[in-house]
């Protein structure tokens, strides 16, 4: 009896085994009335919803009925990317769709055959290990970036306050595209004449103590996309806004949440953006080896009118207020 | 009608064209598993250090395979830093007498900061195109038969490791340390020397686990601890069922890595169902729970006065 057990074990491990000789090959489908698209997303978080949202809103405007989604959401968990993205590939599935960094890594290393697109990745070409970056990968995978013009960002800052001197710039060094934004507007607000410091926390429960001293410090903020930051929005605006320093936010959710003003981009456009570039995948056979990451289609001038008003601050005319 | 509908659109050959990456990727945490059973099984020592080391062997790795370090030497290194991770949680525990979930939480929290510094950053890719990696999840059906390989080696040495002298020493102290103490075994010595043992095992999974995914995160250990006793639980209480008293130690330690891939499966099988994947945390603890609490009850009920009369009593008919 026992034996038997143990023979029926050893036969089921033999058979997955071999089952992955012929599974994972991709073969080539015939064009095919429907398509089926894997999104895999890192984490449940406002702004990943949404680009999900757009891309999925793209698709089904474009294709209706022809498409069908399997939505994976790994909750955080990176392993859970793997595991996401390795079912996509065993089912097949015309086109992967992942949404941030980690989720795009897997994609990137489960397969070379089937079209892999991201989003709400900032930079591909640290994302991907890709030395000599030129706007395309050259390889399967292409996808939109959610860097807003970080140049811009740097001048809002200048116009809005033209008289401060010394600029924090306060990120999360635990979030991987954080630091790359740090370095590039860094690089901007010295050009323009400011002082710069910057100022990183490891983890969420050291946000307060580290916010407190840059806020002693500085007379204006500059917060990049992090998702850290963005979870942590409301000790930030405690800090700062009797400190009465201003903060200048990297994306419109950090800006709702404890920034006065931002250069914001829309994460459902931005997903909006991924779906069109997914239809021209797989309807019109284009090659994602040759596709440029896009960026968001357009930038608003917004501000926080809650916090600008607690501050004192008048906003120049062609700043929309965020709603909620 | 929407019952119907759900069900024929769970294709099975689906789930069974996923199983080899869930059994690969299983066979890596079993990997880790077999670590966390030094500590948690042997020698009785919960240590949270492994949620840190993890990731220390997952950024050990990828940053010297970057620089153009052959990967299985990466790895071999990778492992000296999960030792010294447990050399320093075996070091605050006996000779500063720190207690030991709070030791390994020291160690886990401190590695945050050292991972972020090994890594430059909280996340770096290594491209499976450009790098050659001994496992990747590109080419799932060899990288199962090189972490079989590993996986069976790593059982292999520790069966032997923990039938020498110093090893059931090791035993001995989880046991009984002050009968170990009795005997003359420096009980201090064999909690360093099994921490060490474990973390090294863990920063080996930690580097396998960062070439199957082709990166290292700064978050890729978070919830590792769990991962790992939930493999050592199943795999113990399916050993259990399948061996009762016949089950030796070498069946023990295979069982612990089944219990990696078994845990894996039934991830790829919530996911299968299409269950909304903001519950898979809750399964998860379901299933584990499920796992802890069979025993128990069977246990409970063969001792209760209850089942003991009913078998007397047709005993006696």
């Amino acid at each position: 009896m026992k034996k038997k057990v143990l023979a029926i074990l050893i036969c089921a491990i033999m058979a997955l085994t071999l089952s992955s000789c012929g599974g994972t090959e991709t073969e080539d489908k015939p064009a095919a009335d429907t398509y089926s698209v894997g999104i895999c997303q890192l984490v449940q978080h406002v702004a990943l919803d949404s680009a999900t949202q757009g891309f999925k809103d793209a698709l089904n405007d474009t294709l209706g009925d022809q498409v069908t989604f399997d939505e994976q959401n790994a909750s955080g968990d990176i392993p859970t990317c793997s595991i996401i993205c390795n079912q996509f590939v065993s089912s097949n599935v015309d086109l992967i769709m992942a949404n941030a960094t980690p989720a795009l890594q897997a994609a990137q290393t489960s397969t070379a055959d089937i079209p892999v697109l991201g989003t709400s990745v900032t930079d591909y070409g640290t994302a991907l290990g890709i030395d000599d970056w030129s706007g395309t990968t050259g390889t399967n995978i292409s996808g939109t970036s959610d860097l807003a013009p970080l140049d811009e960002q740097a001048a809002m800052l200048q116009e809005l306050f033209p008289d401060a001197t010394n600029v924090g710039i306060l990120y999360c060094s635990a979030e991987p595209n954080s630091k790359y934004q740090y370095e590039v507007v860094k690089g901007h607000l010295e050009g323009m004449g400011y002082s710069v410091k910057e100022y990183t926390f490891s983890d969420s429960n050291d946000v307060q103590a580290v916010t407190t001293m840059a806020a002693s410090e500085c007379d204006v903020m500059y917060l990049p996309t992090d998702n850290t930051l963005a979870s942590n929005s409301e000790i930030i605006k405690n800090v700062c806004v009797p400190a009465e320093v201003p903060i200048i936010a990297g994306e419109e959710g950090l800006c709702a949440g404890c920034g006065v003003a931002t250069l914001s981009i829309s994460y459902y456009d931005l997903g909006y953006t991924t779906g069109e570039m997914a239809y021209e995948i797989l309807v019109n056979g284009a090659d994602p080896a040759t596709m440029e990451i896009e960026y968001a289609p357009q930038f608003t001038k917004k501000y926080n009118a809650e916090i600008s008003d607690m501050l004192g601050i008048t906003m120049p005319d062609d700043y929309i207020a965020i709603e909620d | 009608m929407d019952v119907l509908a759900y069900f024929a659109s769970l294709d099975p050959m689906h789930f069974m064209g996923a199983l080899p990456g869930n059994v690969a990727q299983g066979l890596i945490w079993g990997i880790m598993a077999l670590g966390v059973f030094i500590t948690f099984r042997l020698l009785d020592f919960p240590d949270l250090t492994v949620d840190g080391s993890l990731a220390t062997g997952g950024a050990v790795t990828v940053i010297l395979i970057l620089v153009g370090v052959p990967s299985p030497l990466a790895i071999a290194i990778a492992v000296v830093a999960g030792v010294l991770a447990g050399l320093v949680t075996g070091l605050l525990h006996t000779a500063l007498g720190i207690p030991g979930i709070l030791a390994g939480i020291l160690t886990q929290i401190s590695l945050w900061s050292v991972n972020l510094i090994i890594l430059d950053g909280a996340n770096k890719a290594v491209n499976v195109d450009k790098y050659s990696l001994i496992v990747s999840l590109r080419n799932v059906s060899s990288s199962i038969i090189t972490v079989l390989i590993i996986a069976g080696i790593i059982i292999c040495l520790l069966y032997w490791y923990f039938g020498t002298e110093q090893g059931s020493a090791i035993r001995a102290t989880g046991c009984n340390p002050n009968m170990s103490k009795a005997q003359g075994i420096n009980i201090d010595n064999m909690k360093v020397l099994a921490l060490c043992i474990s973390n090294g095992l863990v920063a080996l999974s930690g580097g396998l686990m960062a070439q199957y995914q082709g990166f290292a995160d700064i978050k890729m250990g978070q919830g590792a601890i769990v991962i790992g006793l939930a493999a050592v639980i199943i795999g113990d209480v399916l050993g259990e069922a399948i061996f009762r008293k016949r089950m030796n130690f070498s069946i023990r330690l295979t069982f612990v890595v089944i219990g990696g891939i078994i845990y894996y499966l039934v991830i790829g099988l919530v996911m299968w169902l299409k269950m909304p994947t903001n519950m898979l945390k809750l399964l998860t603890a379901a299933i584990v729970a499920i796992f802890l609490a069979v025993p128990y009850l069977r246990e409970k009920r063969i001792n209760s006065f209850a089942f003991k009369s009913k078998k007397e009593g047709r005993k006696n008919a």
